[in-house]
């Protein structure tokens, strides 16, 4: 069987949850041996995508699955939220006001940007009443 | 995340350790506005223990970079670890926060 682990957050848990996932995650990474860079990106990019799907996605569960394969790390978010596909509207590259000064500088879309350029690939899919991400990272 | 400070004469020195991301920045946050709020002005902050940065924390720090900023103080960062410099580079907060590789410089003519 292929090293990995599932874990969910329920509704009740929230923003721990995010937190439990990148505890959990990191603890795997530590077990597999996984470079610190890698352990780094993907926390990140778990961090930005729970934190969207818990703040606006009106999710009753999130479930998040890794995957261990030979060349490459996988990571399946699933919530049962509404419809959202978070890499559906084109990141504009360099991202709003990327070169502004500090006081006009605004924050915003940033998350799934940092995503987009710290995963190898990046897929989102609605199946049956589920939102799918899936990322893939290579080693 | 542990958050530890000290004040050398008038710069305040917070050393951020663990992770900043949509869980602790709202302690990150605090302890920000805590320093500013008893007056600190000049802030260099230790991110030799970060082991990585979010979205999250990127607003905590741009809204700290900010209010030093219209208040004339000054904000500097140093020890950035590769994930975390990928992730200013990527979100532009290369250019414009000050980011040094050391304390020594970040304290130079502060």
């Amino acid at each position: 069987m292929r090293p990995g682990f599932r874990i969910g957050i329920g509704a009740e848990t929230r923003w721990d949850g995010a937190d439990r996932v990148g505890a959990k995650f990191a603890e795997f990474a530590e077990e597999r041996g996984l470079p610190a860079a890698i352990r780094r990106s993907v926390s990140v990019a778990l961090d930005e995508l729970l934190a969207n799907t818990i703040a606006y996605g009106g999710a009753a569960r999130i479930v998040v699955d890794v995957a261990l394969h030979p060349n490459r790390l996988s990571v399946m978010l699933i919530d049962d939220g509404r419809p959202f596909d978070p890499f559906g509207r084109e990141a504009p590259p360099p991202p709003p006001g990327t070169a502004l000064p500090v006081e006009e500088r605004k924050i915003g879309g940033e998350g799934i940007h940092l995503v987009r350029r710290m995963m190898d690939d990046v897929r989102y899919e609605r199946r049956a009443d589920r939102n799918v991400v899936v990322l893939t990272k290579r080693l | 995340m542990e958050i530890t400070t000290r004040t050398q004469q008038d710069v305040t020195l917070v050393v951020l350790a663990g992770h900043l991301d949509s869980n602790t920045s709202p302690e990150a946050q605090a302890a920000l506005d805590a320093i500013l709020a008893g007056g600190g002005r000049k802030l260099v902050i230790d991110f030799s223990a970060l082991e990585y940065i979010s979205s999250a924390g990127l607003r905590v720090l741009l809204g700290t970079a900010k209010r030093l900023k219209q208040g004339g103080g000054a904000l500097r960062l140093f020890g950035l670890n590769e994930t975390v410099r990928e992730v200013f580079e990527i979100s532009g907060f290369a250019t414009i926060l000050t980011v040094v590789d050391t304390e020594a410089s970040a304290l130079r003519g502060l």
